[in-house]
């Protein structure tokens, strides 16, 4: 287990500074409680400190996977000048979203990894961000008879599930269709050049007949 | 909306003295434009435009709860 790098007495002031200010400019009406994350978890998300949000803008704040959270939790991490490794020990959270999303991607691997096995054919995800994609290589990390590799660039990477001995694609499939959201034309430099390439909306994207989501 | 913009770019770049936004108001939409120093583009948009990206979600959040739609334009 790695060492704990980030605390609430060396980060609590900071985060709290900066969401309140955000969420107060925004009229986004949640309360937050940031505390340090118990030492041993499982091993699928080791952070050191939880933001766990409540209030009446929870449902906001969790709709369309979660975009706002993760919006706000990859903003503070900017403003706190955390390198990119170390995104992973700021875990935001409301209703324990991550833990049964983390739930759900286990799931969603074990019946990509069946599929593969059972066709012989390779199995694509929708594209995931790091951490998403992370916790599908952990929960395939057993599985002797089938291989995980994330392929594709920045929004649009996505996990591939081979069959052990298969050969990686040469190139990996097209994202699917951007989200309705893109309302186009803005100056930054996203790769969405050709319309393609969505921001990641986790879960799996199903061949013909693909295995079943892993919903509770 | 404009405050917004302004203080999460100002946490973001190294002189914030250089963050200026302007509100340009249209009809269905209010366009915000961000402008920052050139040596601080990278830090307002982020790898893969990724930091743009979320200012983005919290814009269209906010935009929400108030019925109107806003836009963000980041000058180069």
């Amino acid at each position: 287990m790695t060492e704990r790098k980030y605390s609430v007495a060396t980060v609590g002031l900071r985060i709290d500074g900066f969401l309140d200010a955000t969420l107060q400019n925004a009229g986004i009406n949640l309360k937050y409680d940031i505390q340090d994350a118990a030492p041993a978890e499982d091993d699928f998300e080791t952070p050191d400190v939880h933001v766990k949000f409540t209030g009446p803008d929870v449902d906001l704040l969790l709709s369309n996977r979660a975009e706002l959270l993760l919006a706000l939790e990859h903003l503070t991490m900017e403003v706190l000048h955390m390198p990119s490794e170390d995104h992973s020990r700021i875990s935001f959270d409301a209703n324990d979203y991550r833990l049964l999303r983390i739930e759900e991607l286990r799931m969603s691997a074990a019946a990509a990894a069946d599929r593969v096995k059972r066709t012989g054919s390779y199995f694509c995800f929708n594209p995931m961000n790091s951490r998403e994609r992370r916790v599908i290589h952990l929960a395939l990390r057993n599985e002797a008879a089938v291989r995980s590799e994330s392929a594709g660039m920045g929004p649009g990477r996505m996990v591939i599930v081979y069959p052990a001995g298969m050969p990686s694609l040469a190139e990996p499939p097209r994202p699917p269709e951007p989200r309705r959201d893109d309302r186009g034309g803005s100056g930054d430099r996203g790769p969405r050049r050709d319309g393609r390439g969505g921001p990641p909306r986790g879960g799996d994207r199903r061949g013909p007949g693909g295995p079943p989501r892993g919903r509770r | 909306m404009k405050q917004l913009i302004e203080d999460i770019a100002k946490a973001l770049v190294d002189i914030p003295e250089e963050v200026a936004v302007r509100a340009v108001e249209g009809e269905q939409v209010t366009v915000l434009e961000l402008k920052v120093a050139p040596s601080d583009l990278g830090k307002v948009i982020g790898k893969q435009g990724r930091t743009a990206r979320s200012i983005r979600t919290i814009l269209g959040a906010a935009g929400m709860k108030l019925n109107r739609r806003f836009t963000l334009e980041i000058l180069e």
